[in-house]
């Protein structure tokens, strides 16, 4: 039987190659991601979306070399853009259809 | 195997100084770093200049390239690393780039290999988690049964990448939005060494409905009234994801106004969002003597101005 989750515990995070505990506590801090539990790094969970931002944001911060406040923004802007494209597919296909 | 010129690659000179290197590869890392730029062929174009910057930062290394470069090797030209070439200065970098043959043939596989130094201990690492599109009818998300999921998995064998197929019965979790992701563990790619598997990823991407529009957990559908339905009301017969539902429209409906059907939208995860009917007034295509009568009628005894936010 498959294990579907909808959330991820630090530690777990910890287990990918590319991912440190100094990294996590870095994105939580600049506000890459928040955590929905726990009071610390050791009880922190995740939901299973913020893993793709917070792979993403670390994979920004060392490929361009860029520090954790710019991660953030562009993070958020990233996000921003997501949600505008998918509202904006929504009104258009409603907008077709009463016009 | 052909012969990479990192310099052409970075777009500087042989002689240029560290700092032009780094700048130059910030310019083109900016430009064609994968999660910034969703072109195709962006990634490759990355990976290419990623590579290039990972032996021109570091002065032993691209000593080492220079005098390959010396050697013979010219772009596109076929390449062997020279007889007994051996690469022995420094560690690569923490780093999970993929590098070309070309790489690997000069400096080894060290970019796989020195992190995996580590992992020779007791340890190993979890292997690569994989993230998929997942399509989902509107009336999927109300099903009670699994969904099918296929996709490869890469494995690395050999220096070769393989693809196994893998299938997969996934029951989507009640209350899931377009766009969220959801962690399948321990269905991706193989661990190194003792290391777990990693995960599967779903990207949830709800198909657009020929009948219905989302809004959050909310269903809209747009509701036709002819213009005496809508002046007189009228009982009509709207679909829903499950079946029909009856309808009462009060007199003088007006275009735009949105009528809610409780509990017949999608799954929330502790219960049903909405579905709402949204009037749009519809004029029949053809219209005959009797009703152009009728409407003249009508005309000459109603006083109504839709533009009165036009005077002034």
């Amino acid at each position: 039987m498959t294990e579907i989750l909808l959330t991820i515990s630090a530690s777990e995070l910890c287990l990918t190659k590319t991912i440190t505990e100094e990294m996590i506590l870095a994105a939580v801090e600049s506000g890459v991601a928040e955590p929905i539990e726990g009071e610390d790094l050791v009880n922190w969970v995740f939901d299973s979306t913020s893993v793709h931002w917070l792979k993403k944001a670390i994979r920004l911060h060392q490929d361009l070399e860029i520090d954790w406040v710019a991660v953030a923004m562009v993070i958020d802007l990233l996000q921003q853009k997501e949600s505008l494209q998918r509202e904006n597919q929504y009104i258009r296909q409603q907008l077709k259809r009463f016009l | 195997m052909q012969f990479k010129d990192y310099y052409q690659i970075l777009g500087v000179e042989p002689d240029a100084e560290s700092k032009d290197i780094k700048m130059a590869y910030r310019r083109l890392a900016r430009k064609y770093h994968p999660d910034v730029n969703p072109e195709a062929g962006a990634e490759d174009k990355f990976k290419e200049v990623a590579e290039a910057y990972e032996v021109l930062k570091d002065a032993e290394r691209r000593a080492e390239y220079d005098e390959l470069r010396q050697y013979g090797g010219k772009p596109g030209a076929g390449f062997e690393p020279p007889p007994g070439w051996r690469y022995t200065n420094g560690t690569n970098s923490f780093s999970d780039q993929e590098f070309s043959d070309f790489f690997n043939s000069v400096f080894g596989r060290a970019g796989a290999e020195h992190r995996g130094a580590q992992s020779e201990g007791n340890f190993g690492f979890k292997g690569r988690d994989l993230e998929l599109e997942m399509p989902i009818f509107l009336e999927d998300t109300l099903a009670e049964e699994s969904k099918q999921v296929t996709y490869h998995i890469p494995v690395f064998e050999d220096g070769q990448v393989r693809q196994i197929k893998k299938s997969l019965n996934v029951k989507i979790p009640k209350g899931v939005t377009d766009g969220e992701r959801i962690r399948i563990k321990g269905q991706g790619a193989p661990g190194q060494g003792d290391g777990t598997n990693g995960d599967l990823y779903l990207h949830i991407r709800l198909v657009p409905h020929p009948l219905f529009d989302i809004q959050g957990h909310n269903l809209l559908i747009t509701l036709p009234l002819s213009p005496w339905e809508a002046a007189l009301g009228a009982k009509v017969t709207v679909p829903t994801l499950t079946g029909k539902i009856n309808l009462t429209i009060t007199p003088n409906a007006q275009s735009g106004q949105k009528l809610r059907i409780k509990g017949k939208g999608l799954p929330t995860k502790t219960g049903m969002g909405d579905l709402y009917a949204i009037v749009k007034i519809v004029m029949p295509p053809t219209t005959n003597d009797a009703t152009e009568q009728l409407w003249k009628k009508l005309a000459s005894s109603a006083s109504f101005d839709p533009r009165t936010a036009w005077s002034n």
